[in-house]
């Protein structure tokens, strides 16, 4: 990094910025039409009915929720790099802690989704909201679901506050360089920052507090997804364990998807000499951490349900690894557990296409994990006379499809239009040392 | 634009947007604009008729709710059913609103239907009669499914008039076998009925008397009496026969047999009870004869080639010995290949050798199904017909191309062009298709009519709703087109209102208001004994013993609970409940032992085919240890090629494989046909069937208990906290337990509705689901949405197997537990399911969202998503209680507890300012269940029958100890060590 100066830094990324080529606008087209085809699916699912997806009764709940707790699952990760890490003062994230942050505010959003998607009678989705109305609706805040709404809108609140005020001094470098419309446009949203002394006084501070605010949410937010399924009396979900389970599971796969969106960027916009093999090489040492927490979880769920001696949980435990979705429960831990530890060696996690792979890798096992604890619980639960298999449908898939659409259509906007890396923070390390940073 | 025109024109626009939309209100909420003085819009009026959708003549009363007949249930004043109805009784009502009934006549046009008006369809009727007439006698003839005795009466006296003889009443189950052994033994060309209920031991080589045969409600409640604990319990009931019905699932124990070996074993039997000096009441010769007949049957013979084992043999002879009262039951109409005749003989001897005074036969109050025309005759009708296919045939409600097998000729004779042939029928089966003249006809709910479904229990019909369709009663038909007067105004009310004075019914019309108010009358005679002596003859019919069918593939066509004949594959009612015993709805499976499929290489939804001598047929194959392993098992009904939208190419029609050919003595069909070839087709479909796993892992979900265990039972002792040893706890405050509870008990007011269920007493039929199907609006989803797991209904009878044996099969009748502690209730966002003030677990549909968090984490998987709008095809939209909302896509549903009834019950009692009384409200399916397993009350109530049964020491929750507190209690069934 040594040889990066402040112009530098600005020059590489402000030339991410310059007008794209036709590539990125047939990119930016195909993701649309991912997005109108999800759109067609889902407005085709509300006037049919829920029935054109292939839950049935027992298992009430598929992929729409699968791919909810997936999508918080990713959000979970900007955070965590942007104030968790903020906080220990790990200077390594500054690079990639802009581009992390934008994925949590869109997975967000994506995840956000899926719960109106889910619905049974989406336009009476504002039942869940505890407005004052005629009809004397009231909501039962003893709910998880309830849970879930406060959860995610908050976390959607403060992440999406974090990113534009750390983004703010940034803006505020566009706009001096920036002509016309686009001028006035970071004129407005950049708040009149000039670099007064002061104003980088409460920016720092402003952005601590922040920092320390978001942290708590990294934890609770995944947390209360859990309880979704913990506060089930079903078995294979009704266990303690599911707070800290899910948590670590969140930023395995957000780190996983932050690995999956940092090199593409960083090969296209040439961003080796910021985000740097040794940066990558951090995330993959975290990476192995949270692995061995998610195959930690793993073994105690088995643990558990054997020293518990309740039939119903050894039933489901041995049911997972050997039934009828033992395909997707052995993806899940082959990739969530097994693969990462490839990461133990260095010319792996230091080799970008072997990181880029694992990554993906674990993006789908922790997509299989969700469905694994979703669906494998409730197909056979208590009753066996009611037990039932789930398969997603085609319309199913192309909600699926339009939601990734969505979220690297998005990021593909974002990444063109807007800093993708953090200008300030990089000149912080530069100026600091990565280890003085804060 | 200034501030004001803006809100002038915001306040226009708005009050614009608003008038312009309005919801798609119905704007038909009652059928009739202006009612008779005596209804009152809202109240229900009960008209008392007879159910004609078997031979067996169960008394019903219909509801009419604003000129719409929208329920029956049994008539409770009714001695054959004693309030209780089957699953097809309670299906009956749809015929009404099918959506293909027809509506006018229809006359066939160069292979098309042209519609006429039902006047000129008189007309043509008249004159093609009077024209056969004059042409020859015996130029129109008449087959007729079983009626009462005026329009029978009525039939024979017009076809005299077109100078021809009377009809053929033609049952595809006519009990051939029965009548001529009965016939054989007691010179009685008939069929007695049986006092099961004072039997203490019932033994049953094949009658599915639960199912199908003769009165299955009456045998249902009977079986119960004399079966269900009581008094210490100890009645045995063993079943014999190659296949596993329903009736053989609720024995003590099935004993499959060859096919064919019934007689050997009744043999057997007689030789071993003679040999121990029983019998000396006969007369020597004849005695010695039986000996001689019988004395080749040893034990050791039996056990060899009969199939039933020797263990077997021996508990059954010893328990046949010990028993003081014992009934042998003969054959099904599926059961012995070939031998029924001698079978039915043999039992009604072995009867006679055990209990020489037949106590518990009756010969008075026989069943009206006696009078159905043996097989032989409905054969030699069409094969009469089709050598001299002139005049004109008349078909009353009846399918002959579908319930004879194919090469009976039946399509052959139909299709003559000289042949006239009227079908008179609502619906467009393989009989009617061949027809010249369809001719609708009032319905059963829709006529006046009677039916003595056995003698001194005259039924009676009346119409229990306006009519939908302009058809005219059969009865009405009959006397316009036969009567010589044309001006005669005589319809067939006053026609049968004549029948029933001259009968002694009635004398003025004050009786008559009663009898009909009743729905009959009700004088059965008392039990009639048998005073004759056994003739010799019964001897030449061993004879023709044929050898039993021990290796060969035989495959069996059975009576069907739901379709019955296939009468009623085409309500949709019967097609979504699952068979009890495979569980498979829509479908008709072939069921195949294991130790066949793994010759074979089969596995479940394997469509195979199956080849013998007369036909073939693509059947999926359904895993079951219920069958033989020689044995291929299917069952009647489906397969129609015709007869309305849910029956027409649903399932298979098991005749296609059987023998046309008619064999003396029995002059009955054989519904067994040997030996056929199976093949693999290479195909596979997934089955429609409801149940998940066959058994309960160990889930403790449906117990039995052994009668020595119970002997010995204190009350609820348990008090710890695992699925082995928590306790019995009441949705009360008495329930409650600081140990277990974090959370205070609820607290109700006056009332916390329970149910309980005897598990002792369910046989599995299914009513209770057909009950609820038709009270509560639950959508039909069809084929494809039961594949999927979708099916809609609110209670189901779940059905396990005992792993270890795995004949003994436990039937759970399962529906939402009202539980105090429900897990659905605290994960709902938005209070959709609600706890009420009495104890019912309330879903509020407006509030639903569609989280489906409640099923998720409803333990006994009991609610119901909407996953679309269900359809209820014009006209049947009408047949839709207006007490109870039609759920929309997106809703999710369950069992109520009827809450409808309890809201009505609660106006009543409140008119009268006091408390509901113990068993005022009857849900739907407490209403109807055949055997009484079924008990609702006030938990509260210290007297109510609810709150004493929970005493009882079977008395469990099912997963009780998740602490959910449910108000469905279960009594355990009573197993007996045999």
């Amino acid at each position: 990094m040594n040889d990066l100066t402040f112009a530098k830094i600005d020059q590489t990324v402000l030339d991410t910025l310059q007008p794209p080529d036709r590539s990125y606008w047939v990119t930016v087209g195909i993701l649309f039409i991912g997005v109108l085809t999800g759109a067609a699916c889902w407005i085709y699912q509300i006037l049919t009915g829920i029935g054109v997806a292939g839950m049935n009764n027992p298992v009430a709940w598929g992929t729409y929720l699968i791919n909810f707790v997936f999508w918080v699952g990713i959000a979970h990760s900007g955070t965590l790099i942007s104030a968790i890490l903020h906080l220990l003062r790990a200077g390594w994230r500054n690079p990639i802690a802009r581009a992390a942050e934008t994925m949590t505010v869109f997975a967000v959003c994506i995840a956000g989704l899926f719960p109106f998607i889910h619905l049974g009678r989406v336009w009476l989705v504002f039942y869940m909201l505890p407005v004052p109305n005629q009809r004397n609706l009231w909501q039962n805040f003893q709910s998880p679901l309830m849970f879930d709404v406060v959860a995610i809108s908050t976390y959607l609140t403060v992440s999406s506050l974090f990113w534009f005020t750390g983004m703010l001094p940034d803006l505020a470098v566009i706009r001096d360089r920036a002509t016309g419309l686009r001028k006035k446009i970071f004129t407005v949203i950049s708040l009149g920052w000039t670099g007064a002394h002061e104003q980088w006084r409460h920016y720092a501070r402003g952005y601590l507090f922040f920092a320390a605010l978001a942290t708590p949410l990294v934890i609770s937010v995944h947390s209360v997804v859990s309880w979704d399924f913990a506060l089930g009396v079903v078995p294979g979900w009704h266990t303690t364990i599911f707070a800290p389970y899910f948590v670590a599971g969140a930023i395995h796969s957000g780190l996983a998807m932050v690995l999956t969106l940092m090199i593409p960027l960083r090969k296209i916009f040439h961003y080796e000499k910021i985000i740097t093999t040794g940066v990558l090489e951090n995330v993959a040492k975290t990476i192995i951490f949270t692995g061995l927490i998610v195959g930690f979880a793993y073994a105690t769920e088995f643990f558990m349900a054997w020293y518990s001696q309740n039939p119903l949980e050894m039933a489901i435990f041995k049911y997972r690894p050997t039934g009828d979705y033992a395909v997707g429960f052995w993806i899940m831990v082959v990739c969530n557990t097994i693969i990462p530890l490839l990461l133990f060696f260095k010319h792996i996690r230091t080799s970008i296409l072997w990181l880029f792979g694992i990554s993906i890798l674990i993006n789908i096992g922790m997509w299989y994990e969700r469905f694994v604890i979703i669906i494998s619980s409730v197909s056979r639960d208590f009753i066996p006379h009611a037990w039932g298999l789930y398969s997603p449908t085609i319309i199913e898939f192309g909600i699926m499809l339009g939601a990734f659409c969505l979220f690297f259509f998005f990021f593909l906007l974002f990444v063109k239009h807007l800093p993708s890396v953090s200008m300030t923070e990089m000149k912080e390390i530069l100026e600091q040392g990565e280890d003085h940073v804060g | 634009m200034d501030r004001r025109t803006f809100l002038k024109i915001a306040g226009m626009g708005s009050v614009a947007i608003t008038a312009g939309c309005t919801s798609e209100a119905d704007k038909t909420l009652f059928s009739l604009v202006h009612a008779p003085d005596d209804m009152v819009t809202g109240k229900a009026a009960w008209y008392a008729t007879t159910c004609r959708e078997c031979p067996a003549g169960c008394g019903i009363i219909a509801k009419n709710r604003e000129g719409r007949v929208i329920k029956v249930e049994g008539n409770p004043l009714h001695p054959i059913n004693c309030g209780k109805l089957c699953m097809r009784g309670q299906s009956a009502l749809q015929r009404i609103y099918h959506p293909d009934r027809i509506k006018t006549p229809l006359l066939k046009a160069k292979e098309t239907w042209q519609p006429i008006s039902f006047s000129k369809a008189l007309a043509l009727l008249k004159d093609k009669a009077a024209g056969a007439a004059t042409k020859g006698s015996n130029r129109v003839r008449m087959l007729t499914e079983i009626e009462g005795e005026s329009l029978l009466k009525l039939f024979a006296q017009s076809l005299k008039k077109w100078r021809s003889s009377g009809p053929l009443v033609f049952e595809p189950f006519a009990y051939e076998s029965l009548k001529s052994a009965n016939e054989k033994v007691f010179g009685l060309n008939g069929l007695v009925s049986y006092n099961l209920q004072d039997a203490d031991m019932l033994v049953s080589f094949g009658a599915d008397f639960l199912e199908t045969w003769l009165s299955p409600v009456e045998y249902a409640q009977k079986f119960k009496d004399m079966h269900a604990l009581k008094n210490g319990g100890g009645n045995l009931f063993f079943h014999i026969s190659p296949y596993q019905s329903l009736t053989a699932a609720n024995a003590d124990q099935w004993m499959p047999c060859a096919p064919g070996a019934e007689t050997a074993i009744v043999f057997a039997l007689i030789n071993e009870v003679l040999q121990l000096g029983r019998g000396q009441h006969m007369p020597e010769s004849f005695r010695s004869l039986l000996v001689r007949t019988v004395s080749k049957h040893t034990r050791i013979d039996i056990t060899r080639y009969s199939g039933i084992s020797a263990e077997h043999f021996q508990m059954l002879l010893s328990r046949l010995i010990e028993s003081p009262m014992p009934l042998i039951l003969g054959t099904g109409a599926g059961s012995s290949g070939g031998n029924d005749l001698q079978t039915n003989v043999a039992v009604n001897l072995l009867n006679l050798i055990l209990d020489p005074k037949l106590t518990l036969f009756d010969f008075v109050n026989r069943h009206r199904v006696e009078i159905a025309a043996k097989r032989s005759e409905a054969i030699d009708f069409f094969k009469e017909l089709k050598e001299e296919p002139l005049g004109m045939l008349l078909l009353n409600n009846t399918n002959p191309a579908f319930s004879l097998p194919p090469g009976s000729g039946v399509k052959d004779a139909l299709k003559a062009k000289s042949l006239f042939v009227v079908s008179f029928t609502n619906v467009m089966d393989e009989t009617a298709q061949f027809a010249d003249l369809v001719f609708p006809v009032a319905l059963p709910l829709e006529k006046w009519g009677e039916y003595e479904g056995k003698p001194g229990i005259g039924g009676t019909l009346q119409p229990a709703m306006g009519r939908l369709t302009n058809a005219p009663d059969i009865g009405d038909v009959f006397l316009k087109t036969a009567s010589e007067d044309a001006s005669r105004t005589d319809t067939f009310k006053t026609y049968l209102f004549k029948h029933l004075i001259q009968k002694g019914g009635i004398r003025d019309q004050k009786d008559r208001l009663q009898l009909f108010r009743q729905g009959g009358t009700y004088n059965p005679s008392p039990s009639g004994r048998w005073y004759g002596t056994v003739s010799h003859s019964v001897a030449d019919v061993f004879n023709k013993i044929k050898a039993s069918l021990d290796s060969e593939l035989v495959f069996i066509a059975a009576p069907s609970i739901r379709f019955f004949d296939g009468r009623g594959a085409y309500l949709p009612w019967l097609c979504e409940i699952p068979d009890p015993m495979t569980k498979v709805a829509w479908h008709t499976p072939v069921l195949v032992h294991p130790k066949t499929m793994v010759k074979n290489g089969l596995s479940q939804g394997d469509v195979i085919q199956i080849r013998s001598q007369w036909g073939q047929l693509e059947a999926p194959v359904y895993e079951s240890q219920g069958v033989r392993s020689n044995v291929l098992l299917m069952s009647m009904g489906q397969g129609h090629i015709a007869h309305g939208r849910y029956a027409q190419g649903m399932g298979l029609n098991p005749n296609e494989l059987l023998s046309p050919e008619i064999k003396n003595p029995l002059n009955g069909p054989e519904f067994i046909v040997h030996p056929v070839f199976i093949q693999k087709t290479g195909r596979t479909i997934k089955l429609a069937h409801t149940d998940g796993s066959r058994i309960q892992h160990g889930r403790k979900i449906a117990l039995s208990v052994s009668l020595d265990e119970l002997k010995h039972a204190k009350p609820h002792e348990k008090h710890g906290l695992t699925m082995n040893d928590f306790p019995l706890t009441l949705p009360l405050p008495e329930g409650y337990d600081s140990k277990q509870d974090f959370y205070p008990p609820h607290d109700h007011k006056d009332y916390r509705w329970s149910m309980v269920v005897d598990l002792d007493k369910c046989i599995g039929c299914s009513a209770c689901a057909a009950a609820c199907y038709a009270e509560n609006n639950l959508g039909v989803v069809g084929i494809e949405r039961m594949i999927e797991g979708r099916e809609m209904s609110w209670i189901r009878v779940e059905r396990y197997h005992d792993p270890e044996h795995i004949e003994n099969i436990t039937f759970l009748p399962m529906m939402c537990q009202h539980c105090d502690n429900a897990p659905c209730e605290s994960v709902c966002p938005v209070y959709a399911p609600h706890h009420s003030k009495e104890g019912l677990n309330n879903q509020i549909y407006n509030r639903c969202i569609g989280t489906r968090f409640c099923s998720q984490n409803c333990p006994y998987k009991v609610r119901r998503f909407n996953w679309f709008d269900w359809q209820w095809p014009d006209p049947m939209n009408l047949q839709l209680n207006p007490n109870v909302t039609v759920r929309s896509k997106g809703v999710m549903e369950k069992c109520s507890f009827c809450v409808q009834r309890i809201k009505e019950v609660h106006g009543l009692a409140k008119n009268k300012k006091r408390m509901i009384k113990d068993g005022e409200v009857v849900p739907a399916c407490v209403q109807t269940c055949p055997t009484g397993a079924l008990f609702f009350g006030n938990l509260m109530d210290k007297k109510s029958r609810v709150r004493q049964l929970v005493q009882d020491p079977r008395a469990y929750q099912v997963m009780g100890y998740l602490n959910t507190k449910p108000a469905v209690i279960y009594l355990k069934k009573v197993v007996q060590k045999i």
